[in-house]
């Protein structure tokens, strides 16, 4: 996880629920590839980020980002949308767990649901990330930031790919 | 020479006399819609005409998918509400609980009369033959134009004479005769013909039982089924007859029919269609032992007081072995049997009661079966992927074989149960 | 010092003392999925240990129906048998199918929930189960795929909120309102990852399915389990069904006394009015009184918060004070969270009085709550529910949904517009 990205940013507020997500019209489906063609259809003025996004972009949020159901669907529809990381000030603890467990990284950023109402932080925006020390910067704003530690155990899960991975890898070593 | 009661009806509507294969054209007494009433409502706009032609001729029926199950149901659902106001059609049954399935609200609430012509934009519209009327399935345009227009066309149709004479022995009923009636004359055999059910076997039947023949004659390929509107059908339209343009008319004695058959009740054996053609009989004891995943009691065929009745007859104080679902046709229907104490047998015994409407009959929602699924089911079609996956099988039967087949999770005699 | 009840609870499961802000390996004493996601953790199971793999223990895991049962789509038909048959080849044999109701409701009915038990479910409101002190959590698929390998997964261990609950309902108003005050009082994120103890008089005297309510909606808080244990008739309940390890467990797992908590709050409910979470979230809240004569299209009275045979009784007193009719305006859709509160409803009549008056009541189900189901609402229609969420479009894009308490819900059906429920009841 020590690779700087860089990418656009899909900017989005507090409180984004599951069904603004991925919205329960879809929860029957089961292979996680065909989720991102939902990702937000419900959320107003983000109907095109299914179409538009771009793998390498980025899914930035203010707080209790994935509040809600505790559909794993949510999770999927933006990491198989090339998503490489979700942003946001804090996230519910089930959309955590869902994302940890899939070794899919979520930074919390101190200060971006603020930074978002004021503007500092825009759709589009050309983002630079480091996974490794959480600091982002804004390109385009000039904007930085700078994301939580992650806990040693949750640490272990995301680098053994996911809470499967991880099981398996310990059984492995008894 | 006589008429049949097709020249007859159509004649009286026509204002002339008529026979059969002549082109007339009349006046419907009532135009029926259920959910589709919202697609005919936009093609109706399309036509340029501002008005329908007779607001209180026009009965609007939610029952495909109620309440809406998805937004595409809701939203037209919503168009159906609007349009019924902006028209002032008051004969609107909405989802809530004076509604149920199209055809069994036609025939309760004494839409159903002798003598009348009755059009719906629902291939089961036969149903109403039950009451002596003429009634048929339409398309959607077709039903768009009625409404702007008030007239129809129809060619006076050929008939076809069925006479049944003896009665059912126990464990078997009118759902086992028409599927053997179907399998014999198969899928086009009353194509665009007028069907009659004569002779003492009819009389001796419910009009329920009569709506289930019925009901099935488009399966044959009927344009309209009857049967003689005797005096229980007098007594039951008596004080809810909603107009009173109605006759009784039968047809006479020495009328001309392209076709006869004449069948004795008593041979008669518990029956079912096989997947995936409503022709496919076999008898119960032909298929007996074939796995079941889901029974389901219900539809505008076998959803009526008498039909779960019979049902609960054999659930009562046991427990299904697979997933059962139960449809009163309408809420009335559910009231009363709950009133008779049957809704509390059904729920004892394991099925899942559902709010009237169609349910899964035509794969809408509650009950849609699975790849490899196999289910058995009081309604009136089996077509391949009728009540869900294109690999899933329907076996169409009796209340009695179903809820025998319920208790069992394999297709089951009822007399074995009884 | 004393310990708190989620510490208790964590160190049984976890075998070892425990402290605030461990992580933690936890025995699971139930792994459940419904058919909402239970597909998913199967197919997860099957493709990262083989089709051969089995299960920890099938005796701990069960599988309920409720997303949408029947099914109403070919996808969810699917998904629904890949659960019946991954049941029958692992030996499951707790399968409530369609003919059940809401999973948790009907797990609490079958005595499979007691005091300290860890119970995962792939529902995000599984945690009401902390309404008879489980520690019950909604999960995604990936945990509980992994805890049917060995049967654990891991928590950290939460800070605790306290909050007391004193004085008596006034007439009309209900828990649900408390509940609504408290979302409202607190925010979306007011629990933030935390435990929260609910005691004092009000609690110990309420019933089951009022503790269910308050407890449903710590999700929408943010929270991670809400914790009652069990007492006087509530215990007596658990007992007959679960057994006398009930009673055991609910002193075994209360709180210290000198147990620290990161707060306490105190509620008393003596003049508290009917409220309700206004569009578009549930911490928007109002008082009924002040939004009252606004439009409403559909009334809908059930969910995993208030489906119980008490909340329909509650309804139905509303009705009845109104002689037994509802506004022929809005669509009225009752439903039970279990088969048990339809029979229970049923035999006390009182479905009968409600569909005389042209309310639609279905079959137990989560309903229009989950996902497509009874009463979609069309864009442009406004819906008035006892469910839990209210985010916009839930329940159908361009729609917009308050919610409310039984009560207060019956009493804008009554009247057709949102209506405070004790200017029926007088």
């Amino acid at each position: 996880m020590s690779e700087v990205l860089r990418g656009r940013a899909w900017v989005f507020g507090d409180d984004v629920d599951t069904d603004l997500i991925y919205h329960n019209k879809y929860l029957a489906e089961t292979d996680p590839k065909n989720m991102p063609q939902y990702a937000f259809e419900y959320f107003p003025g983000k109907e095109h980020f299914a179409k538009e996004v771009k793998p390498g972009d980025f899914v930035v949020a203010g707080k209790n980002f994935g509040c809600g159901s505790s559909r794993e669907h949510a999770v999927y529809c933006i990491e198989y949308a090339g998503v490489p990381v979700v942003l946001a000030e804090t996230c519910s603890r089930i959309y955590y767990r869902n994302a940890i467990n899939n070794g899919y990284p979520v930074l919390f950023i101190k200060g971006i649901s603020d930074a978002i109402k004021a503007g500092k932080i825009k759709d589009g925006d050309e983002l630079e990330v480091s996974l490794d020390t959480g600091n982002i910067k804004d390109l385009t704003t000039g904007a930085e930031f700078h994301g939580d530690a992650v806990s040693d155990l949750e640490k272990d899960i995301m680098s053994a790919g996911g809470l499967i991975e991880y099981l398996k890898e310990q059984a492995a070593k008894k | 020479m006589g008429k049949t009661f097709a020249e007859k009806a159509l004649g009286r509507a026509a204002g002339q006399d008529v026979v059969a294969n002549q082109v007339v054209t009349v006046e419907p007494d009532w135009c029926m819609s259920h959910d589709n009433a919202a697609p005919i409502a936009r093609t109706f706009k399309k036509i340029g005409v501002k008005n329908v032609w007779k607001p209180e001729r026009i009965v609007f029926i939610l029952d495909h998918a109620i309440p809406a199950p998805s937004s595409d149901h809701a939203v037209n659902h919503k168009e159906v509400r609007e349009f019924s106001a902006e028209q002032g059609i008051k004969n609107f049954y909405d989802v809530m609980s004076d509604g149920g399935v199209c055809h069994q609200k036609m025939c309760e609430e004494g839409y159903a009369l002798p003598g009348l012509i009755m059009v719906g934009s629902d291939s089961h519209t036969c149903t109403y033959g039950a009451y002596g009327a003429f009634s048929t399935g339409i398309g959607r345009s077709e039903m768009a134009a009625a409404w702007a227009t008030g007239s129809i066309w129809f060619k006076v149709p050929e008939s076809m004479k069925v006479v049944v004479t003896g009665k059912f022995k126990p464990g078997v009923t009118a759902k086992d005769f028409i599927l053997k009636f179907i399998g014999d004359v198969k899928a086009d055999g009353a194509d665009y013909m007028s069907v009659e059910f004569h002779g003492e076997g009819i009389e001796n039947m419910s009009i329920a039982e009569r709506m289930t023949l019925c009901n099935m004659g488009i399966e044959f390929g009927a344009k309209n089924a009857v049967c003689k509107p005797d005096q229980k059908v007098l007594d039951a339209i008596k004080d809810n007859a909603k107009c009173d343009r109605w006759e009784p008319l039968w047809a006479d004695d020495d009328a001309v029919y392209a076709a006869e058959y004449h069948y004795d009740l008593g041979d008669i054996v518990p029956g079912v269609a096989k997947p995936h053609k409503v022709d496919n009989y076999a008898t119960v004891a032909e298929v007996k032992g074939t796995p079941i995943h889901e029974a389901f009691l219900g539809s505008c065929t076998n959803g009526r007081i008498e039909d779960l009745r019979e049902a609960a007859s054999l659930l009562k104080g046991k427990k299904i072995a697979i997933r059962t679902v139960v449809i009163p046709a309408s809420w009335k229907v559910y009231r009363q049997a709950m009133k008779e104490g049957l809704i509390d047998i059904f729920l004892d015994s394991g099925c899942v009661i559902c709010n009237p409407g169609c349910g899964p009959c035509m794969g809408n929602h509650e009950g849609i079966l699975a790849p490899g699924e196999a289910a058995i089911s009081t309604a009136n079609r089996n077509f391949k992927g009728r009540m869900g996956d294109k690999e899933s099988f329907i076996y169409l039967a009796s209340p009695l074989t179903v809820a025998a087949s319920a208790l069992k999770g394999e297709i089951t005699d009822p007399r074995e149960v009884l | 010092m004393g310990k708190t009840s989620i510490v208790k609870i964590m160190e049984r499961a976890s075998g070892k003392p425990v402290k605030v802000g461990d992580r933690v390996w936890c025995n699971i004493d139930w792994s459940t999925a419904r058919d909402f996601g239970g597909a998913n953790c199967v197919l997860q199971f099957e493709k990262e240990m083989g089709m051969e793999a089995k299960v920890w223990d099938p005796d701990k895991i069960a599988f309920t129906f409720d997303l949408q049962a029947p099914a109403h789509s070919e996808k969810v038909a699917v998904n629904q048998k890949i659960i019946r048959d991954f049941a029958k080849r692992q030996g499951i044999k707790r399968v409530f199918d369609i003919n059940h109701g809401i999973g948790q409701h009907v797990m609490l009915e079958a005595g499979m929930i007691k005091p300290g038990d860890v119970v995962l479910g792939t529902d995000s409101h599984m945690n009401l189960l902390g309404a008879v002190g489980s520690f019950a959590t909604g999960v995604g698929n990936s945990d509980i795929a992994a805890s049917w390998i060995n049967g654990t997964n891991w928590f950290r261990v939460p800070e605790t909120m306290k909050i007391e609950v004193t004085g008596k309902f006034q007439k009309g108003v209900t828990m649900r309102d408390l509940l609504t005050k408290i979302v409202g009082d607190l925010g979306a994120g007011g629990m933030d990852f935390l435990a929260v103890e609910f005691t004092g008089e009000t609690i110990e005297n309420a019933t089951l399915a009022e503790r269910i309510t308050l407890c449903s909606m710590v999700t929408e808080m943010s929270g991670k389990v809400p914790l009652i244990m069990p007492n006087g008739e509530v215990l007596k309940w658990m007992v007959e069904r679960a057994g006398p390890v009930v009673a055991e467990r609910a002193k075994e797992f209360a709180a210290d006394p000198d147990a620290e908590y990161i707060t306490v709050l105190k509620y008393d409910v003596t003049n508290l009015e009917p409220l309700a979470s206004c569009p578009d979230a549930p911490d928007n809240v109002k008082p009924v009184r002040e939004i009252a004569g606004t439009y409403v299209d559909q009334i809908h009275i059930g969910s995993c918060s208030n489906g119980r045979f008490e909340d329909i009784e509650a309804a139905f007193e509303v009705f009845k004070a109104a002689g037994c009719k509802v506004n022929p305006n809005v669509r009225v859709i009752i439903t039970p969270s279990t088969r048990e509160v339809q029979i229970q409803a049923t035999k006390a009549g009182m479905v009968e009085k409600f569909l005389e008056a042209g309310v639609v009541f279905t079959n137990p189900t989560c309903s229009l709550c989950t996902a497509e189901h009874y009463g979609v609402l069309p864009s442009g229609d406004v819906g008035c529910s006892t469910t839990n969420r209210n985010f916009i479009g839930k329940v159908g894009k361009g729609s917009h949904t308050y919610l409310m308490s039984p009560m207060s819900a019956m009493a804008t059906a009554v009247k057709g517009v949102i209506t405070d429920p004790r200017d029926i009841l007088g």
